[in-house]
């Protein structure tokens, strides 16, 4: 059974369950089958969100084991971390290098943010990509385009053909988003990966 | 043709096309969408009833007319509608009834992790399970046949990994307008059949025999809900539910009996199916329903002894109980991990460096394995982070929540606190921690009510119940009218955000709005309350701690029941209310103590050891603002303070 396991994460509110849906759509329109397994309730709170799609000739199950994810695409550094042991030892992170502080409780600890989250990210991801969605989402005019850059960015490791990514971000938004959605995704997809964050 | 839906949506689409006439429940993680989208198809009534034992009582009248009815709830939902459930087993159907009932393995938003197949079993009624969206569809349609053929409300059983997966979805036909017809066969009255006095339900308990022993004939000989997947191994897996997919892919080689129509549980099918395995074993999430029925029967089985007794299965479980099999002499060769090749990397620098992608993939998982399945090597130096402990990000109360300043509040008086189920609930995590108890739907008042009889009376003249609009309206007016009944001098304090919050904000008695968004009775909980003679009835806004604190102290004094109502509805209603310009902190003034971040707001975060304010996510509660002594914090150049001689700064961020 081949099946290509792909785990995105982040924040509740980033876009993450819309990212995973145009992978599974895409997925769909290139015909193949696939699961995913998302999250709701609790998780709308400003809680970590993750979701597992799985995609294969026919997939039975869908929720990702550990260290079995070929692809870990991380909305948010923290959740990158908290999530990189289920990637393969080859597996790739691709991570947007933004940092939104969990909820502190006190101003005496000083440590609401991990120090060194770079250093441990480059150490603990078998393989590791930044991509700086936010920025180059800034730089257009709209930060929710963050999950459509993001895929992009995963789209280029992946043999799903680029009609049916268009196809499935054309199922996902109003006409009225699309060409907003369709460059930004072109944007993941062609800009300087190798980037290290500021 | 196939679509990508949600389990939920997929239960919604199956009783669309089998015609259902109504769809009604009560909103509960992870049941919820079910409603919301069999909403969408024009032809169904849907509502949202106070309860689960209402909406299915409603449903049942639904029956009696002759149409299908679809019933919805979490697992604890039917504990609230277990009295017309085992009933109703007796009354049987009229129209088809299938109560969609979700479990939460694992607990991912519930109070417990009850096995609601036992309900099944133990009021008398067919069971169906869906392993995958794309069988919750037509499992769903056909739930409604098997209803009306056998006479009995059906439960269909799904959990979160079913409710909660996306997946293509094998669409069936829409209803035609003779199926609608066939379905809605008219009234009948028969008074020994719908009129549960004890002698008629004498009679009617031998039916229900009767019924049973017709569908365990049925299950037994069903290919359609029971079908066997032949493997070339000889070993032999019964298992429902999500646990499928995962032996599915854990031992693709083994021979699979799968049961999609678990109770009754078709014995002599596995009895045959065991006959021709050598080795049997049972997977199944939660607790051992299928194994001990199992073994009741004399069939020699394994399957509880190899994986964990409570929380969810996954593939790295399955794995390690099949393996655990293995060394306890299975002879099967295929206990190999799901061999993970992958078709559609493209790019080369996908590939494994060093070791070929087979060898490394086994050696992980097998080690995986092991972490799930021992204790002592899931400690943090077996991670890769190396005991890097990531801090945790729990769900909290949004900004501008109206429930936080109260939380605040009960933290500051030292206030016990009964709690009861919703957002409000998150009060009792870090940094509010203000909540001493929470049970079940509605408990608070009773709780509240019992402990501030036998309390001390230091203890009982500093009690709460707090309780939220829906939650009131779903279980609390009872207990409210026992305090009243027996004199008791308790407080209770309402918060009424107008919606039912946690659940995604869907319409309630006190929202005013059906489902559809269209204007409704709305029912004004202050009335409500002097309605059912509680004197002491008085409103505040959660907004203005003072004026919150005052109506606290005075009611905890009062002798008698008093119900403090506070009033701001959530921000995530619709419409969205309006909200407040972003506060501002003048690090200057600053003096560090802490009391804002304590009041746990996602839109203040602690940088190098001052407050900053996220000003996207603020939104103008100023809940902080008055709880910050040194008046740091303002919001156009007012700080709360009363005396005008200090003027705050704009904040460098």
């Amino acid at each position: 059974m081949s099946i290509l396991n792909v785990l995105f994460c982040g924040v509740g509110g980033q876009g993450i369950l819309t990212s995973s849906r145009i992978l599974a759509l895409a997925a769909m329109h290139a015909g193949l089958d696939v699961k995913m397994s998302e999250v709701h309730g609790m998780a709308q709170r400003g809680g970590n969100v993750d979701t597992h799609v799985r995609i294969g000739e026919s997939v039975p199950s869908s929720l990702i084991a550990k260290e079995t994810a070929h692809y870990l695409v991380a909305f948010e550094k923290l959740e990158a971390l908290r999530n990189i042991d289920f990637l393969r030892p080859d597996g790739l992170a691709i991570v947007c290098p933004l940092e939104i502080p969990p909820l502190a409780l006190s101003l005496k600890r000083n440590h609401s943010y991990l120090p060194h989250i770079d250093d441990i990210l480059k150490r603990t991801a078998p393989r590791l990509e930044w991509v700086d969605a936010e920025a180059i989402a800034r730089q257009m005019g709209d930060r929710r385009l963050v999950n459509v850059i993001l895929l992009g960015a995963l789209a280029r490791h992946l043999d799903i053909s680029t009609e049916h990514w268009k196809q499935a971000i054309r199922d996902r938004f109003s006409p009225a988003a699309q060409a907003a959605c369709l460059d930004a995704f072109e944007k993941g997809a062609t800009h300087d990966h190798m980037c290290t964050p500021a | 043709m196939k679509a990508l839906l949600l389990g939920n949506a997929a239960v919604a689409r199956g009783a669309w096309e089998a015609s259902v006439a109504m769809g009604c429940g009560y909103p509960g993680t992870p049941s919820t969408e079910i409603l919301e989208h069999l909403g969408r198809y024009k032809d169904v009534l849907v509502q949202w009833a106070p309860n689960e034992k209402v909406a299915y009582e409603v449903a049942m009248g639904v029956s009696l007319s002759g149409h299908r009815a679809l019933v919805t709830m979490k697992h604890v939902g039917l504990n609230v509608a277990a009295d017309p459930f085992f009933s109703s087993s007796y009354m049987g159907v009229n129209g088809g009834l299938v109560v969609a009932c979700a479990d939460d393995p694992g607990m991912h938003s519930s109070q417990d992790e009850q096995d609601n197949r036992h309900f099944a079993r133990a009021a008398r009624v067919l069971m169906v399970e869906p392993a995958d969206a794309a069988e919750a569809r037509w499992m769903t349609a056909a739930a409604f046949s098997l209803s009306e053929r056998f006479d009995t409300p059906v439960l269909l059983r799904l959990t979160t990994r079913v409710c909660h997966q996306t997946a293509l979805v094998e669409l069936g036909d829409p209803p035609t307008a003779d199926a609608a017809n066939a379905a809605g066969h008219g009234y009948r009255k028969n008074i020994a059949k719908n009129v549960l006095l004890p002698g008629h339900a004498r009679q009617r308990r031998l039916v229900v025999e009767e019924r049973m022993a017709a569908a365990t004939a049925f299950s037994n000989e069903s290919d359609l809900w029971n079908p066997v997947h032949r493997g070339t191994s000889s070993v032999g897996v019964v298992t429902s539910g999500v646990a499928f997919g995962y032996v599915r892919e854990v031992l693709p080689d083994a021979s699979v009996l799968k049961i999609g129509l678990s109770y009754p549980i078709p014995i002599a099918r596995i009895r045959s199916f065991a006959a021709t395995v050598e080795r049997l074993y049972v997977m199944e999430e939660l607790d051992p329903f299928l194994e001990d029925a199992i073994r009741a029967a004399g069939i020699p089985v394994e399957g509880s002894s190899l994986r964990p007794f409570c929380g969810e299965l996954n593939l790295t479980l399955v794995e390690a109980a099949f393996r655990k099999a293995s060394e306890h002499g299975c002879t099967n060769a295929s206990l190999d991990a799901e061999s993970v090749a992958t078709p559609l990397e493209a790019s080369p620098d996908a590939a494994t460096p060093g070791a070929s992608p087979d060898a490394a993939t086994r050696g992980a998982s097998a080690d995986a394995a092991t972490r799930g399945a021992s204790p002592e090597a899931a400690s943090p130096a077996a991670s890769p982070l190396g005991g890097t402990e990531v801090p945790p990000r729990p769900p909290t109360l949004c900004p501008g929540c109206g429930h936080r300043g109260m939380f605040s509040l009960f933290r500051e008086m030292k206030l016990r606190v009964m709690g009861d189920i919703g957002c409000y609930t998150l009060g009792a995590l870090k940094p509010l921690a203000a909540m001493d108890a929470c049970l079940c739907m509605g408990a608070s008042i009773g709780m509240a009510h019992g402990l501030t009889r036998f309390a001390s009376p230091e203890d009982s003249s500093r009690t709460v119940a707090v309780i939220g609009d829906s939650t009131f309206f779903h279980s609390g007016i009872p207990s409210l009218l026992d305090m009243i009944v027996h004199g008791s001098n308790a407080t209770v304090v309402i918060l009424d955000n107008r919606w039912t919050a946690m659940t995604g904000a869907q319409p309630n008695p006190g929202t005013g709005l059906d489902v559809n968004g269209k204007p409704a009775p709305r029912f004004d909980i202050p009335g409500v309350c002097r309605a059912l003679g509680v004197r002491r009835v008085r409103e505040i806004d959660p907004y203005q701690l003072e004026e919150c604190r005052q109506a606290l102290e005075e009611e905890l004094a009062a002798p008698e029941v008093s119900v403090i109502v506070s009033y701001k509805p959530c921000l995530l209603g619709t419409p969205r209310p309006a909200i407040a310009p972003a506060v501002t902190i003048d690090l200057d003034a600053c003096d560090r103590c802490g009391a804002c971040i304590r009041v746990g707001c996602m839109a203040l975060h602690e940088h190098d050891g001052y407050p900053t304010v996220d000003s996207a996510l603020c939104t103008g509660c100023q809940i902080c603002l008055q709880v910050c002594e040194p008046h740091a914090i303002s919001v156009n150049g007012f700080t709360g303070q009363t005396s005008s001689s200090r003027t705050s700064t704009e904040v460098p961020t």
